[in-house]
């Protein structure tokens, strides 16, 4: 299977299948995990435009090389920060897990389950996983020799109302391009025209059970009664009975609460940060443009000056000086990269998708509580 | 039948003597243990992938015990290969150790906490493996192994027991390999998210190919609105049953309805209305910021990326419009730059107060 020239065209993957065990195990590792975010390795098989997801294991946090950054593989991370978010975002790619991620492989191919990593999960509250450690992450497991991998993020904050809120994410290949020359100035964009929604390409999901899975979930709590029941003598009886009491799987009715206000205000206290480094990033930009329009004003100066003094050894008849020293006198300010203030973009967009989404659900409700409450008054 | 739940008698487990007196002797305390459903979704999995000439596959609890080791919770396992014959069996011990290690790194907190098979029988081999379990040093001492069974046969139901074991035999060898098996009492916990997790997979449960796709906000809302309705037209349909002497009424329904309809609020009108004015507004307002916000900044960044060329601006060929608008202030270049960064920076502040004061 590693002989496979990479000219063969592969279908593009058009599909994530996800077992219900990786569903759980994510949900569990992500809970038990929060509020740091939990990272982890996907195992499947990808099946011609299906990437299938079988089993799922969670990294250990990444562990801070002590001494030099430039050991790491990106010195712009702060692994010399003990940060246990940026340490725990950086597990996928970190060092230390690399032989970890291959030491489980080769176990769990020992036991029957799919050795192939198809990618890395992340728990994330409310929709905050644009940054530079989730581009990072997926890039690495872009580059691989096994380019075909996805990102899954699950919601934790937007999960907890009852309903479960998991996405599977790929980079574009525009943006890997572009990721791999590591430039991002604004001539490079505006020449492969790269906007901040092509950065991320969104997969749709399907969730599969297995057939022990499903005899499970048909016996759960107990198994189907064989002859009707009779109703109880008492309400207490039901509430008495463990197995009616505590039923996993009675209709879940979260779904119908309102609760509006809580959402509104971490929606709103996510978008300010964002903001903020939206601002902090166009100050960089500013800052540069004027920086470089001095350099340059000064460059022209002593051009001119330049100019001047051969104009006066030409009449002297002396040999002129050299025009172009002005390179190694001056240099230039270096262009801050543009990628920051494109993946804030991506991220403001996320929020207000998710705050459209939540406004379509909660004015439905709303409306339905309102027509519920003054209809009454109506009729009495 | 359904629904009764089992009852337990605790048995205080004989123990085998010490091998080293000084040493604290095992719990014989009574164990209570909670399974998560991701372990048992896990080796549901494995029972499923066990290769084709073996009957039952085993593999290694973890969790977390109780300070004094009376509930074991148990939230993750793996899989062990074991090969087993008529006469012996063969676990790989070295396996074991390596992937408790490896588990041990990810998850510090969940220690060895038993074992688990996927067959219902309990024969000599269960009994020399818990005891390799329950052993001193590597197993789970001085804490009694748990042995999970997960019957896993097709077209039968799964049964999930637990059990410890205690020593049992007429001599020290032959109680090194007989067991004495008791059952100990066991649920399946759910926490909310797993709930939720498990509604979504039970979602799957009534289809051909046993798969669904993720569902938004919207379509759950819709089925657990169609949920309620379906809920309702039946009791409704019951009561008027009941009404027009059709069917025999039930004390405790009649119990829980006067107990639910009770529950529907008495409220004026006028506040209703205030309080839904002002959450609909909240709303409204959140969202069209949130889009503001985002069309400013895809703004400001195309702007930026627009015409920032010092020599002849021809790459505004896709930026048209901003190309145009960007090389007419080209000469400012700089300072332009920096105006419009200042403004948009002036901007994002008006908005960022504005939201705010709406917050307040």
């Amino acid at each position: 299977m590693a002989a496979i020239a990479p000219a063969v065209a592969d279908a593009p993957i058009r599909e994530v299948q996800l077992e219900a065990l990786v569903v759980m195990r994510i949900i569990k590792h992500s809970t038990t995990a929060f509020p740091t975010p939990a990272t982890g390795c996907l195992v499947g098989m990808d099946v011609g435009a299906q990437l299938q997801i079988t089993n799922c294991f969670p990294f250990p946090a990444a562990v801070p090389e002590a001494g030099s950054a430039a050991a790491n593989n990106n010195p712009a991370d702060p692994y010399h920060h003990a940060d246990q978010a940026a340490l725990a975002l950086a597990a996928p790619r970190a060092k230390s897990n690399a032989s970890y991620a291959a030491e489980m492989l080769k176990f769990l191919k020992e036991v029957n389950v799919d050795a192939q990593g198809v990618g890395w999960y992340m728990s994330c509250s409310m929709g905050n996983f644009v940054s530079q450690a989730f581009v990072e992450n997926q890039a690495f497991y872009q580059r691989a020799t096994d380019e075909r991998t996805v990102a899954l993020v699950f919601d934790v904050g937007r999960s907890s109302q009852g309903s479960v809120h998991v996405k599977a994410y790929r980079l574009s290949a525009s943006f890997m391009a572009a990721l791999k020359e590591n430039k991002f100035s604004a001539e490079s964009i505006q020449k492969s025209n790269l906007r901040y929604q092509d950065i991320l390409l969104e997969i749709p999901l399907r969730i599969h059970n297995s057939h022990l899975l499903t005899t499970l979930l048909h016996t759960l709590p107990t198994p189907p009664p064989k002859a009707p029941l009779d109703f109880p003598a008492a309400l207490s009886e039901l509430h008495a009975n463990p197995a009616l009491a505590a039923n996993p799987l009675a209709p879940n009715l979260d779904a119908l609460d309102l609760s509006i206000d809580p959402f509104l205000e971490k929606s709103t206290d996510l978008m300010l940060e964002s903001i903020e480094a939206h601002i902090t990033e166009q100050n960089n930009a500013s800052y540069y443009q004027r920086s470089l329009a001095r350099e340059q004003a000064k460059i022209k100066t002593w051009q001119e000056k330049r100019k001047g003094e051969n104009a006066l050894r030409a009449q002297q008849k002396l040999a002129p000086l050299a025009e172009d020293e002005w390179q190694k006198l001056f240099k230039l300010p270096v262009e801050p990269s543009r990628l920051e203030a494109m993946l804030v973009g991506r991220q403001v967009e996320q929020y207000a998708r998710q705050v459209d989404g939540f406004n379509a659900v909660v004015t439905g409700k709303m409306f339905g509580v309102r027509g519920n409450l003054v209809l009454e008054r109506e009729l009495a | 039948m359904a629904g009764d739940p089992k009852n337990y008698l605790h048995l205080a487990r004989p123990l085998a003597p010490a091998p080293i007196a000084t040493q604290s002797s095992a719990v014989t305390a009574p164990v209570t243990v909670t399974l998560h459903p991701q372990a048992l979704f896990s080796i549901l999995d494995h029972a499923s992938r066990r290769p084709a000439d073996q009957d039952r596959v085993i593999g290694t609890l973890l969790g977390t015990r109780s300070e004094d080791g009376t509930e074991v919770s148990i939230s993750n396992c793996y899989a062990v290969p074991h090969t087993e014959t008529a006469e012996q069996v063969e676990v790989d011990m070295d396996y074991q150790k390596r992937m408790l290690e490896l588990h041990l790194r990810a998850a510090p907190k969940e220690v060895l906490v038993g074992w688990y098979a996927t067959s219902g029988d309990l024969n000599t081999f269960s009994a020399l493996i818990q005891n390799f379990y329950g052993q001193q040093g590597e197993g789970t001492w001085p804490h009694p192994a748990v042995h999970l069974t997960v019957g896993t046969k097709a077209g039968q139901d799964i049964e999930a027991n637990t059990y410890i074991s205690a020593p049992i035999g007429v001599t020290a060898e032959r109680a090194a390999d007989s067991c004495l098996f008791i059952p100990v009492p066991h649920e399946i916990k759910y926490d909310d998210a797993s709930k939720s997790g498990l509604e979504l997979i039970a979602g799957a449960r009534d289809r051909e190919d046993r798969s669904q796709f993720l569902q938004t906000d919207v379509e759950m809302l819709e089925r657990a609105v169609e949920q309620v309705l379906e809920m309702l037209e039946r009791v409704s349909n019951y009561v008027s049953d009941v009404l027009d002497e059709e069917r025999e009424p039930s004390t405790a329904l009649g119990q829980f309805l006067l107990n639910t309809l009770s529950l529907a609020p008495k409220v004026n009108p006028e506040d209703i209305e205030k309080d839904f004015n002002n959450h609909i507004q909240d709303v409204l307002l959140v969202s069209y910021l949130s889009n503001t916000i985002r069309t400013q900044i895809d703004l400001s960044n195309r702007l930026v990326t627009a015409a920032l060329t010092m020599g002849p601006g021809d790459g505004a060929a896709a930026t048209a419009g901003e190309g145009g608008e960007g090389k007419g202030q080209r000469e400012g270049g700089g300072g332009g730059r920096g105006g419009r960064g200042g403004r948009g920076g002036r901007s994002g502040q008006a908005g960022r107060d504005q939201g705010r004061r709406e917050e307040q």
